[in-house]
């Protein structure tokens, strides 16, 4: 799932996580440096605090420089699996904070924020672009379940909830709005949808 | 249809995107794996899905950190702090050519000890593991929605080796980086078939001591391949071997510094073939 950066660049990443995980202060800040914002807004966007967000993002600055031997590239870049990280560290303070994982009044900020599409974006990254037109043409309703269950881990239960719908009606959402967003990468698909 | 446990390959479409995401729970997350076990279509299905999932979160947006976060990590990791006063806190995720930061300053705080614990992955209670479909960093996934054909597995479990050789490697340096020279430098160099085609990437560190590790994805080919250094006066020197799998594989080497200058590496079959080379200062 190689989606993000050339491939220079991805093992010109590859190379900070080995300076990083053997543990060289200049190659370290080097990775702290590119990938600070990515880290701090996945971060920051999950956990809606600046403080917890920075807890988290120390984290998993932490976890990359404990496993950065055990990063495969053949999953991913660098980019994803820190993201992963990120996401996965969030989560779990967010759902160790609250049972209400997020406010939703918040989510139309957050969606809004993920599909604007500035065009030095656009043009660096076409698969991201292509994600976010597809996320902008998801039915509102797609769109919240994908961002309550993709983002803020809620379960399909925790969307019914929020969202005042039986739980299959959840469901749905997520599978249908997340099986339109895969076809943006699978054209053969699109015609299913 | 591949049916177990009472789940069907349409049942597990309805829950792939969930599954996917990590977020589904209980008995039908169990199901669905004990089903994924033995499907290899509905296994694609969620492979795909997951990439889907990784996309989504992509389009975060990003946020600059508070001053001084990058200090705080470097002390959180024990490592010298001083080295990231070099540059601006916050700087924007393209930073400018790796291993190259300004060291000025000193810290005002010593470095915390080394924290790293080594041996079993350490995790915190309640951490990511414990979360329905959370996948440890860098090591398999929960589930096998991701796993791959067993022939990859093969050539993953190489690369994983040449990865953990060369923490291991590194191992003695880690211990010494309180006292990184400021002179150090990755540079780095792509590698290049003798049809001129990408064959990937060796990064060579100038410090003290240097290592320089090479990154191979040549699309196919199989077995030991050894790796060579150039140095300035032209003499060729190998300085190690390590195996291909399926013309992909990693290797580093803790300890090439002693050999002076270099000018490039390359990459030679057991016969003795240059496979590849790469020229530094050209990259």
């Amino acid at each position: 799932m190689g989606f993000m950066g050339t491939a220079s660049e991805r093992q010109a990443d590859e190379g900070l996580l080995a300076g990083l995980g053997a543990g060289d202060a200049e190659l370290a800040v080097a990775f702290v440096r590119r990938f600070q914002r990515i880290v701090f807004g996945v971060a920051l966007a999950v956990t809606g605090d600046p403080g917890t967000a920075e807890d988290v993002a120390q984290q998993a600055f932490e976890q990359a420089w404990r496993h950065a031997s055990l990063y495969d590239s053949r999953r991913g870049s660098v980019r994803a699996w820190l993201t992963t990280i990120t996401h996965n560290l969030a989560i779990d303070v967010v759902r160790a904070r609250s049972a209400v994982p997020m406010d939703p009044d918040d989510l139309p900020v957050l969606l809004a924020a993920m599909t604007e599409s500035p065009e030095r974006l656009a043009v660096a990254n076409d698969s991201a672009a292509g994600l976010r037109r597809a996320l902008t043409r998801l039915p509102v309703p797609q769109a919240r379940a994908v961002a309550m269950s993709g983002i803020y881990g809620m379960t399909a239960k925790q969307v019914a909830d929020s969202e005042g719908i039986p739980l299959g009606t959840a469901k749905t959402r997520i599978r249908d709005g997340m099986q339109r967003l895969r076809a943006a990468f699978l054209p053969e698909e699109a015609g299913d949808e | 249809m591949n049916e177990l446990n009472g789940m069907t390959c349409a049942e597990l479409a309805d829950v792939a995107a969930e599954l996917a995401l990590g977020v589904l729970t209980g008995r039908e997350r169990a199901v669905a794996i004990a089903h994924l076990d033995t499907c290899d279509a509905c296994r694609e299905d969620v492979r795909q899905m997951m990439g889907t999932a990784e996309r989504l979160r992509a389009l975060l947006p990003q946020a600059e950190p508070p001053a001084g976060f990058e200090t705080r990590v470097l002390q959180r990791l024990g490592l010298p702090a001083s080295v990231a006063q070099g540059g601006q806190p916050g700087q924007p995720g393209q930073p400018g050519q790796p291993g190259q930061p300004e060291p000025t300053g000193q810290n005002a705080r010593p470095p915390q000890a080394p924290v790293r614990k080594d041996g079993p992955r350490h995790r915190r209670a309640g951490g990511d593991t414990a979360r329905p479909g959370a996948r440890q960093p860098g090591a398999p996934p929960a589930g096998p929605g991701a796993r791959r054909p067993g022939r990859m597995r093969g050539v993953l479990a190489a690369a994983a080796v040449c990865l953990a050789i060369i923490g291991a490697g590194l191992g003695g340096w880690r211990a010494g980086v309180g006292s990184a020279p400021a002179a150090s430098q990755l540079t780095e160099a792509n590698l290049v078939s003798t049809t001129s085609q990408p064959a990937g990437k060796v990064f060579y560190y100038t410090g003290e001591p240097g290592w320089l590790y090479m990154s191979v994805d040549m699309g196919s080919g199989n077995g030991a391949v050894t790796c060579q250094v150039i140095g300035a006066d032209g003499r060729v020197t190998t300085i190690g071997t390590f195996m291909l799998a399926d013309g992909y594989g990693a290797w580093g080497s803790p300890n090439p510094g002693n050999l002076g200058p270099l000018t490039g590496a390359r990459l030679v079959s057991a016969n003795g073939t240059v496979l590849a080379t790469g020229t530094f200062g050209r990259a």
